[in-house]
């Protein structure tokens, strides 16, 4: 029976298998692990004892079955211990040379494995000196001298400008190349993965967290975009179990941030069951850094009412409840709980993962499919073609709850995605965010394809960018806004560069799980006209909830 | 992007596909097509490239090229003129359910 040894070094510091530890706790700066006050969990034990089962391979064969398993218990942020260096053979190269610091990539990472960080040039020149002699120059020819934090930040900073850095865990990359494909100024390329180049990750890694967090003179506190180069928003760690490119990692990790940004770790989460507590509840490993519960499909929402009752007592109204679910659990199975938490008027936010099917099921269809979708529930044969049903719409059901802040957007539109979630925050009542996300093996995309399919999305009126904020005023018009859409007031978007409408049947054209509703000669089935004219509905309601039509 | 990893003077649609095929593997992530009058360029993650050349949005085979790198398109409109120098269209669809992936 294998025991937490006193003679083994800690899973938190070097190990022979992690030599320069990059497998740790803490995001761009290390950390200790992360206590609790519970007599039922002994933190350390866990981390050093069950997690190393899980990591040296042994756990199933030698671990007996513990309390903390009984207990449905997993420390914070365990899954920062996991290391996924082994599953792909490719990992980004940072090209500083390119860079202009836009802060996408880090951004859009699914994994929390891309990583940025901005020092002034006095204290950066003064940090390598510690850097081992054979490693300095390597290491120095990463860093950059930007536009926007070198040119600007002397400006900011009594004439330092800001050196700025990207850097790969190599530990918890997974090789989607998302990272490459959001970045327009080829600053990342993907490189095949060698003893040496890893090497030279993990090197690079590790200095990166021994400079100390970023120099806050630098990071503006108007871009939201900058908020990943603060520690606090790094609550969402690497190393949760999704798919490589999750379009739901992204997600969470963003929505995360936000929260962090405004209330470090001082706020929970309840999830409801789906394909987001697979992979961040995979025993024994848990990516969040706060308090975070799962109970069932259908209640999660009610089961906030509970916890936010509960938090009330305590005098913690402050502090921030979210709710997570997909499409399966939030307009399907859970939908009376989540009806029933609007109307209860109670300071909870809903974070709804719309991959418009059940994903972690293996994709059958839900009300958020959209019509035509070949899913498991609706399979495209003979004599159905796919799913028939209209898409149900979340965002505007919850908008004609009485007092509820409602918000749908996408991931790959940061600044709207940011906005959507600091404006939930800000509404004293409960509030909906609902986010288009991929899901890449059910939608038949590939793993660097989550922001552009996102953008499509938006793009082709499949999902549309809305806010309706209850405080905007007393009529819909007012309270309703389609800001960030293209072509707010016309019918499609119209690509400048062809003159072409780019409607619902080009989104279509894109993802695996629509290709049966196309001929030999590309023509789209009756399904699909029928689905256009769906989605061209649905953008004159909303158009017309704006005041715009 | 200024030099293709590889090239191909197209002469017929048999020899044209089994370029794509061979040289499919020399690329990584396919991310977008660039189709011109007279050459087709396909184009990966990292903005490395192979090309085709005498042979373009204008000509029938075309179709079958995008369709052998799984390109997002509309046949119907291949053909059509365009005022730029270029039509781009996305790569990168794959088989749902996961039917590709499994191991």
């Amino acid at each position: 029976m294998a025991i937490a040894s006193p003679t083994l070094p800690s899973l938190n510091d070097v190990t022979e298998k992690d030599p320069f530890n990059n497998n740790c706790y803490g995001t761009l700066v290390d950390r200790p692990y992360k206590p609790v006050q519970l007599p039922v969990l002994d933190v350390n034990d866990f981390n050093e004892r069950i997690i190393r089962g899980y990591e040296e391979g042994y756990a199933e064969n030698e671990l007996p079955a513990d309390l903390s398993l009984a207990r449905s218990l997993i420390p914070a942020g365990t899954a920062s211990l996991r290391d996924f260096s082994y599953i792909a053979p490719e990992i980004p190269k940072y090209l500083p040379e390119n860079c202009t610091g836009c802060m996408d990539c880090v951004t859009e990472c699914p994994d929390t494995a891309i990583l940025g960080k901005v020092l002034g040039e006095d204290e950066w020149e003064q940090k390598l000196a510690d850097v081992p002699e054979a490693d300095r120059e390597m290491f120095k020819a990463q860093w950059s001298r930007t536009k926007k934090y070198y040119e600007g930040g002397k400006k900011k900073a009594g004439g330092v400008g800001g050196v700025f850095n990207i850097i790969i865990d190599p530990t918890k990359c997974k090789g989607c190349a998302e990272c490459v494909t959001v970045c327009d100024d080829n600053a990342l390329k993907m490189i095949a993965k060698s003893d040496e180049v890893m090497t030279d990750i993990r090197k690079s890694h590790r200095h990166f967290k021994n400079m100390g967090p970023s120099n806050e003179k630098y990071i503006s506190g108007n871009l939201l975009i900058d908020m990943m180069l603060k520690e606090s928003t790094h609550i969402y760690t690497g190393g949760a179990g999704s798919c490589a490119g999750c379009g739901e990692g992204t997600a969470l990790r963003m929505m995360c941030a936000a929260v962090g940004s405004k209330h470090g770790e001082d706020w929970g989460i309840v999830a409801a069951t789906g394909c987001n507590t697979v992979y961040t509840s995979t025993y024994p490993y848990n990516p969040y850094l706060v308090p975070w519960t799962n109970s069932l499909f259908e209640n999660a929402p009610t089961y906030a009412i509970g916890v936010r009752m509960k938090w009330d007592q305590m005098g913690w109204n402050k502090k921030p409840l979210w709710v997570i679910g997909g499409d399966g659990a939030m307009y399907d199975i859970g939908f009376q709980a989540l009806s029933r938490m609007f109307l209860s008027g109670m300071n909870i936010k809903v974070l709804v993962l719309d991959t418009q099917v059940y994903s972690n099921t293996g994709g059958q269809a839900s009300t958020a499919s959209f019509t035509g979708q070949n899913t498991k529930m609706s399979v495209h044969g003979k004599t159905v073609f796919g799913k028939q049903e209209r898409r149900k719409e979340i965002a505007q059901i919850a908008m004609m709850h009485p007092h509820v802040y409602v918000a749908q957007t996408t991931a790959a539109h940061i600044n709207h995605f940011y906005k959507a979630i600091l404006g939930a925050m800000e509404y004293d009542g409960p509030a909906l965010v609902a986010c288009y996300t991929t899901c890449q093996p059910e939608h038949g995309v590939a793993d660097n394809m989550a922001g552009e399919q996102a953008r499509l999305a938006v793009d082709t009126r499949a999902f549309p960018l809305v806010i309706h904020d209850p405080r905007a005023g007393d009529t819909l018009k007012k309270r309703v806004s389609l800001m960030g859409n293209p072509n707010m007031k016309g019918d499609w978007f119209v690509n400048p560069k062809t003159n072409q409408e780019v409607t619902f049947i080009d989104f279509a054209r894109s993802e695996g799980r629509f290709t049966k509703h196309f001929d030999k000669d590309g023509n789209p089935s009756e399904t699909m006209l029928y689905a256009k004219q769906d989605r061209l509905e649905n953008w004159h309601l909303l158009q017309e909830l704006a005041g715009l039509r | 992007m200024s030099t293709p990893i590889a090239t191909h003077a197209f002469t017929e649609l048999p020899a044209a596909l089994e370029f794509l095929k061979r040289t499919r593997w020399e690329l990584r992530l396919l991310r977008r097509v660039h189709i011109y009058v007279d050459r087709i360029r396909i184009i990966d993650v990292n903005g490395d490239y192979f090309e085709l050349h005498n042979v373009g949005y204008p000509d029938a085979p075309a179709v079958e090229l995008l369709r052998g790198v799984n390109t997002a398109f509309d046949p119907l409109t291949l053909a059509d003129p365009v005022d730029g120098e270029y039509k781009e269209f996305f790569t990168g669809r794959c088989v749902a359910w996961a039917a590709d992936r499994l191991m």
